[in-house]
């Protein structure tokens, strides 16, 4: 077991014939992820390694069972692609492209909310559940096991090259992850760390989780709040980085553009000490991440 | 988000059939004489700067007379208002102000929907209005799929105790400013004050307007007007960070390269990836060393690229040493970034025996990235050391050579 993506997630990439997606493609395949369509319009007929590209989503669910729509396209036309997905019925969509205009974001996010679809992303570098062979997104490359070794952590990043560090410390700390996640580092996404951590409370297979924050958003107040009021129960163990950014003027973007400082809300020590009163494991230094896992898991 | 200037979000709104006061762009006081007299009454002057608050900070003139006008223009443009010299003052009719209001559009984060904040006491901070007077602060979450009717934009004032006339007014306003907002993109609008006149004409007396930079592919006029690159500082561009944004536009879809300037510090500071970067600098701080800069790079930079932004970071005055890492990739070359960061190294005559360098990169085509260090004779590692032993080995390397420095220096005397 793990969330979000198992053996039954039955896969459609929207955009399979741009460079990336199709580099991507390659990679997952050769993970052991099976990819059952390809969407590309104009492009319907031919196939991208081996997996077969239709013009329309429609069209490549009239053919095949899916379930989960990746979305590679380019920033103008991911709200179309999205709506698109949505409209064949699809409930689970993954959007890898950065640089969503926030307008498009802000209406596909409603559209889902109203019709029952989970979404992560925009801007994420991909879900990888280790123990069932099963990613999304570009998150390993073509070197997985480096990082991503089977297990029972479940990790949350909010930046997607520390989704791979993150999971590398897990491994090097001796253990493995049951989910990686990388939620995308726009300001407006779809499934947020809570959302994220009520499925990890609800996978036997996650005994532990550990994040990775950075400056601006509510999301680990809100990760704070829900662990208070006992919505995750298992150990959690957060990381926050950017504490130099209190000392800036404030309006300054470092990171990624949700990393956003405005008016004291979203200010890493204020993120660790809520964090803390609610009784996450708060890793000083990176590093401590492996003695923290050790003692919470050993 | 990216920020216009007064004048030009005034014009929008003027186009988009909100009414502005009548205003001119003056470049310099000796044009303020003139500019009083088209203006025919006493005037607003206003620093035309991409910071807010001007009023506090005392870019905002009054003046009655043209000599008056010409010796508020002469102070406004000998002003640095939040870090920005004064370059273009904008001159505006007074209105003659029986009430003041405030009204903006901003996406809700939390809510992940456009928000409308309407206040029947505008004029001032519109947070401290919500802290003592939240009954003169309305909000209103608008369907994105909907858009806002025009309906909901006077219930919103209504709820606010306005009436008559006033309420079709403040509603046509406020349904015209979220079509401004959808129509080009708005990150942020924001009409504070919002006046009534003594003849009861609604004027818009000030216009804030940022947008999204993601989305201005799909509004050519926009491109030209905005602030690009203001959004990543807390003040205008120094030297070095232009020589950095010229050196990521020359080949703008491969790779980023973002630097921005600290003050003091002595470690050059050239990591990747955005939570990686931020991760290092507080772990380099946290052990005692002093980041000269922040910089992010990622996404499989060309050798150009690195070795340009190498050279950006290397060259800043006081920059004693250099720390390259970057979280474990799967998509950046670590070759291509040896290559360019030793180009840059061998470029500045810098001898890695004696100025720190510690390099920590994972990615693709490790073992030759490991070799073209070794030969430079540049410190290097891949995944056999965390990012924080890494920021650590930095710090004392630094220490370790300066002490050794100060030590041979007395020796010498």
């Amino acid at each position: 077991m793990a969330i979000l993506l198992d053996r039954n997630s039955k896969i459609v990439i929207q955009g399979i014939t741009g460079r990336e997606a199709s580099m991507v493609t390659r990679h997952t395949l050769d993970y052991g992820t099976p990819i059952v369509a390809g969407v590309t319009p104009g492009k319907g007929g031919s196939d991208v390694h081996g997996v077969p590209v239709y013009d329309t989503v429609k069209a490549a669910c009239a053919e095949h069972e899916i379930n989960t729509a990746v979305v590679y396209v380019p920033p103008a036309f991911v709200y179309d692609a999205v709506l698109e997905a949505i409209g064949s019925g699809i409930k689970f969509i993954f959007i890898a492209t950065e640089n969503v205009p926030q307008l498009d974001a802000v209406k596909f996010l409603a559209l889902a909310r109203r019709e029952g679809v989970r979404i992560v992303g925009p801007n994420s570098v991909g879900i990888i559940s280790p123990g069932e062979r099963m990613k999304v997104g570009a998150i390993g490359g073509d070197n997985v096991e480096r990082c991503f070794v089977p297990g029972h952590v479940g990790v949350i990043s909010r930046s997607g090259g520390m989704t791979a560090e993150t999971s590398w410390m897990v491994k090097k700390a001796g253990f493995g992850v049951s989910t990686s996640i990388s939620i995308g580092g726009d300001p407006l996404i779809g499934s947020t760390p809570v959302d994220l951590l009520e499925l990890f409370e609800n996978d036997p297979d996650t005994h532990a989780v550990v994040t990775f924050s950075e400056p601006g958003t509510r999301f680990e107040e809100d990760m704070a709040e829900f662990v208070a009021r006992g919505g995750f129960t298992k150990p959690l163990i957060s990381f926050v980085a950017g504490r130099f950014t209190e000392t800036l003027p404030e309006g300054t973007v470092f990171g990624h553009a949700g990393a956003m400082i405005s008016g004291g809300t979203g200010k890493p020590s204020q993120k660790m000490k809520k964090l803390r009163e609610a009784g996450a494991y708060v890793a000083e230094q990176f590093d401590d991440i492996i003695t923290l896992l050790q003692q919470v898991l050993g | 988000m990216a920020r216009l200037l007064e004048d030009l979000s005034k014009n929008l709104f003027k186009q988009s059939g909100i009414p502005v006061p009548q205003n001119i762009v003056i470049t310099g006081a000796g044009e303020a004489e003139e500019a009083f007299a088209r203006l025919n009454g006493a005037v607003v002057l206003k620093a035309l700067v991409p910071v807010g608050k001007r009023g506090k900070a005392g870019a905002i003139k009054f003046a009655r007379s043209a000599a008056e006008a010409r010796e508020m223009a002469e102070q406004l443009f000998g002003m640095t208002v939040g870090f920005y010299r004064v370059e273009q003052v904008l001159m505006e009719e007074m209105l003659d102000i029986k009430e003041e209001y405030y009204l903006s559009i901003t996406i809700d984060k939390a809510n992940k929907t456009p928000v409308i904040i309407a206040s029947t006491k505008g004029g001032m901070d519109v947070e401290e209005v919500n802290r003592e007077h939240p009954e003169l602060v309305g909000k209103l979450w608008v369907d994105p799929l909907l858009g806002l009717c025009d309906y909901q934009a006077r219930e919103l004032w209504s709820e606010l105790g306005v009436t008559g006339r006033l309420l079709q007014k403040l509603g046509s306003v406020t349904s015209k400013l979220y079509r401004i907002f959808e129509g080009n993109d708005a990150y942020l609008l924001e009409i504070n004050p919002l006046v009534l006149t003594l003849d009861d004409q609604v004027v818009a007396a000030d216009a804030v307007m940022s947008v999204d930079d993601s989305a201005l592919f799909r509004h050519p006029q926009l491109l030209a007007k905005v602030q690009m690159g203001t959004e990543r500082a807390w003040r205008p561009l120094t030297e070095l960070e232009k020589e950095a944004v010229a050196v990521n536009e020359a080949d703008p879809y491969r790779g980023t390269a973002r630097y921005t300037e600290m003050d003091g510090g002595d470690i050059g500071f050239m990591c990747g990836g955005g939570g990686g970067s931020l991760l290092l600098f507080d772990a380099l701080r946290s052990q005692g060393g002093e980041p000269a800069n922040y910089s992010e790079f990622g996404g499989n930079p060309p050798e150009d690229k690195v070795y340009g932004l190498t050279k950006v970071i290397l060259s800043k005055p006081g920059v004693k040493g250099l720390f390259v890492a970057q979280n474990i990739t799967n998509n950046t070359q670590v070759d291509v970034v040896a290559r360019g960061v030793i180009r840059a190294v061998k470029d500045l005559n810098i001898d890695p025996a004696v100025f720190p360098i510690v390099v920590r990169e994972a990615g693709v085509n490790e073992a030759e990235a490991r070799e073209l260090f070794s030969e430079a004779g540049i410190e290097y590692y891949g995944d056999e050391i965390t990012l924080t032993e890494a920021a650590r080995k930095m710090v004392e390397k630094m220490a370790t050579a300066y002490r050794q420095e100060i030590a041979s220096g007395k020796e010498g005397r």
